[in-house]
């Protein structure tokens, strides 16, 4: 199991301060990294070795939490502890900050697009989350504001296809929303979890998804339409959301992150144990309760904290991971033989 | 429980379900006695703390209280202060009030007021499925059968917050040429939208909000300054109470600007929203629909006492189109027939304009909920605001969607939100230079329009709460 996560290289991404986290563009050709320093760095292969290509600073005034690409991958949005959401526009190796999202109360925690490239999606500690609207002129403007948490929202993430947007939260919930004539309401309310779910992840169809959570845990949820099959209740025409597996006793401390990669369906979680692990679904196992194996597990993945995983859009089983230690680690993952 | 306030008051911090004890950071001021060096300190079985002196005597100490005054001028925690809303303004306090008169001599009284704003009465007419006036009639009833003196229609006052309103835009509009700053005006009765621009965008913001009273505020001048008068009281001796759409009102009413020193009473006492007042109602076992018939009471001799007039331009007191139609006169002598609503992004976000000769003079929006709100403020912030005056609302839909409001069963709110807003249709409008009373109380009580007495009386100010620093800081 060891020689199934393999490192390809290190960089001192955030150097003095701790890198919290990564955005493939999805191209997969850039990686975004974002840390404590206030800054994000774009990485790129030249040869075989990871380089910075550009350095986005004087954006934010404090920490940068989470970056995210457009569908388009001509945008990066990058939020931050100043209460801000910074929009930066790529002209070639060149970042341009074009506009400044304002209106959280406190942190922003997370930032995510949906697949359209028309709304973006922020929450913060202030408890809300927020959809904007993105016109042809880059203007933004606020549809909608959220209060379903009754905490610190600390992700969110947008369905693969539609537009249907997820929430974590301190409050030990995840919430989904989706727009309802014109604003947008929470339509489910995931519980289960017995602390804070740090961070969520669609698999590639949309229609399971996985939250991780300072319980050690990692939850798979399913989506189960009106009418399903296996009579899974649903109130009026929304679905439901029912937890059909949950990943206990693989970690040692908070997990942190979980990405769900879209090429294979394999499963990495960071965690503060410093480690990585990759999980994969048991082959012919029931879809209504699947079975998942630890495939991979690397201990001293980093020095410190592992803050975020996350699978290259097209490069099969290549993985990048950050940590508060600063650095940025690129693996390549194997499928370990018999599985 | 969920907030009962409004999103934009619940962002600010406002309604952050941190006790008082737990994250205050207001110095509370100790009454310190003389004498007595050291001293025990013993403690109740019921909590209450009891110094010990030396000769065995014991005194109960006060708790230490922070007043919800100190929590809106404070930037720290501001907490719910729920509790401390609940204790200073609910039913339970005008029943203390009434049962204390009831057991006072007649000249210990005191004379008790509530005023009713239309948005409650509207509510409660759905309801009980009774007209606004059955409505306002069998309420008048009730409150005088549990002892309340005067029952008054803040759709009143509000005639007096509409004036002011449209002669405030008219001057900034003229000036405009050589301020700046003076446009969009934004109208000032939500005390939601009021306190968020005063926590988050104080700078920016108060230049451009209207100074005009809220009808509840001016509503509270009438009560405890013209009508005191007329009983022959002070106005301590009075007891006003609001019914209102909702809770932010007490914030409101809680603000030292409506605070009078010199007699150490508010203009208004206490803020019922309507949800509570229905609850008195059940509390009393009052069948509703039963209740006589009154007549209304009125602060004016020639107003009517047999039904209540209201105002054109929706359920939010309607400043837009009185400022919009007012203006449209005073400055380009256009008389608008109709006012129409564009919506924009949603039907939250409207707007209106006056053209001539494809020019447009006018820009006006209606904004309500917080996410409209946003985009006004973004759009201020950045000096791209394209509107001369913007009524903004906290709620959406405006404050017949108050949080104060009746609740509809879970899934029936839109249905309900829609019989409220007809029933408050069905009221008689009257512009409001032309309501019975109104300009001869310009007249004999405020010395004229636009004099300094009515520019004090039915006007007030803002005040930017500087943003303190947290008192952890985050690392995660």
């Amino acid at each position: 199991m060891k020689d199934s996560l393999v490192l390809l290289g290190r960089v001192p991404a955030h150097p003095d301060s701790r890198c919290w986290y990564l955005a493939w563009n999805p191209a997969g050709t850039l990686l975004a990294s974002c840390g404590g320093d206030r800054r994000v760095r774009i990485w790129g292969t030249e040869g075989d070795s990871w380089i910075c290509k550009s350095i986005l600073s004087d954006g934010h005034q404090r920490t940068v939490r989470k970056v995210a690409w457009s569908p388009c991958g001509n945008y990066l949005a990058s939020a931050s502890f100043d209460a801000t959401t910074c929009i930066w526009k790529k002209s070639q190796d060149d970042f341009e900050c074009v506009t400044t999202l304002e209106g959280h109360e406190n942190e922003v925690k997370s930032v995510a697009w949906a697949p359209s490239g028309n709304l973006l999606a922020t929450c913060s500690r202030d408890k809300s989350v927020w959809v904007w609207e993105v016109d042809e002129e880059d203007e933004y403007e606020c549809v909608s504001v959220l209060n379903s948490h009754t905490q610190d929202v600390k992700h969110v993430v947008w369905h693969p296809s539609q537009e249907l947007l997820a929430s974590a939260s301190y409050d030990d919930t995840v919430k989904l929303y989706r727009e309802e004539e014109d604003d947008w309401v929470c339509c489910a309310t995931l519980e289960g979890h017995e602390s804070t779910v740090w961070s969520l992840a669609f698999d590639p169809s949309g229609q399971r998804l996985a939250s991780c959570s300072d319980d050690r845990t990692v939850r798979i949820w399913r989506q189960y339409p009106p009418g399903n099959e296996q009579g899974v209740a649903c109130s009026g025409s929304d679905p439901s959301w029912k937890c059909i597996c949950t990943l206990s006793g693989f970690h040692s401390r908070t997990i942190y992150d979980v990405a769900w990669c879209q090429l294979t369906g394999a499963l990495a979680t960071a965690c503060g144990d410093d480690a990585i692990r990759v999980f994969e679904e048991d082959p012919g196992s029931n879809p209504q309760q699947p079975t998942f194996s630890l495939t991979a597990h690397l201990p001293q993945a980093h020095s410190q904290d592992v803050n975020c995983v996350a699978w290259n859009p097209k490069e099969l089983g290549l993985l990048a991971s950050c940590s508060d230690d600063g650095e940025v680690a690129f693996w390549k993952y194997q499928q370990p033989e018999g599985l | 429980m969920a907030s009962p306030f409004s999103r934009a008051l619940q962002l600010t911090d406002l309604d952050d379900f941190i006790g008082p004890s737990q994250d205050c950071t207001k110095p509370v001021k100790v009454d310190r006695r003389p004498g007595s060096g050291t001293a025990k300190i013993h403690i109740e079985d019921d909590g209450s703390y009891f110094q010990v002196s030396q000769d065995g005597g014991a005194r109960k100490l006060e708790k230490a209280k922070i007043s919800l005054k100190d929590c809106l001028a404070c930037s720290g925690c501001v907490t719910s202060a729920e509790s401390v809303l609940i204790t200073q303004q609910s039913h339970e306090e005008l029943r203390k009030v009434l049962n204390a008169n009831k057991a006072a001599p007649p000249e210990q009284q005191r004379l008790v007021v509530v005023s009713v704003s239309p948005q409650s009465t509207a509510s409660l007419a759905a309801r009980f499925q009774l007209s606004p006036t059955d409505t306002a009639k069998k309420l008048t009833s009730f409150f005088k059968q549990i002892g309340v003196h005067y029952v008054f229609d803040t759709a009143f006052s509000r005639n007096f917050s509409l004036l002011e309103s449209q002669r405030e835009f008219v001057q900034r509009f003229r000036k405009q040429a050589n301020s700046g700053q003076a446009l969009p005006v934004l109208a000032s009765a939500c005390p939601g939208w009021v306190c968020y621009a005063e926590k988050t965008h104080g700078s920016v913001l108060l230049p451009h909000l209207s100074t005009a009273r809220s009808p509840q505020q001016v509503m509270g001048v009438l009560v405890k300054d013209f009508f005191a008068q007329q009983q022959h009281r002070s106005p301590d001796q009075l007891y006003h109470v609001a019914v209102m759409p909702c809770y932010d009102k007490k914030l409101e009413a809680a603000r030292p600007d409506f605070f009078n020193q010199e007699f150490q009473t508010r203009d208004v006492d206490c803020v019922l929203t309507t949800g509570e007042v229905s609850t008195l109602l059940d509390e009393e076992g009052v069948v509703f629909p039963d209740l006589e018939s009154t007549p209304l009471d009125a602060l004016s001799s020639c107003a009517s006492t047999e039904e209540p007039i209201s105002h054109w331009g929706g359920g939010s007191g309607g400043y837009l189109e009185h400022v919009f139609r007012h203006a449209a006169r005073e400055l380009f002598g256009i008389h608008v027939a109709e006012v129409t609503y564009k919506p924009l992004r949603n039907k939250d976000f409207q707007e209106v304009t006056l053209e001539r000769d494809s020019q447009v003079l006018l820009r006006f929006a209606a904004t309500y909920g917080f996410r409209n709100i946003q985009n006004v403020v973004q759009k201020i912030r950045r000096g791209r605001c394209p509107y001369h005056y913007v009524e903004v609302m906290a709620c959406p839909s405006g404050c017949l969607n108050g949080g104060g409001q009746l609740r509809a069963p879970d899934g029936h709110g839109r249905e309900l939100l829609q019989q409220v807003e007809r029933l408050y249709r069905t009221v008689r409008t009257q512009a409001p230079e032309d309501v019975p009373g109104v300009l001869e109380l310009y007249e004999y009580w405020l010395q004229g329009l636009g004099s300094d007495r009515a520019a004090r009386l039915l006007h007030t100010q803002y005040h930017a709460v500087e943003k303190t620093s947290s008192s952890f800081n985050i690392k995660w």
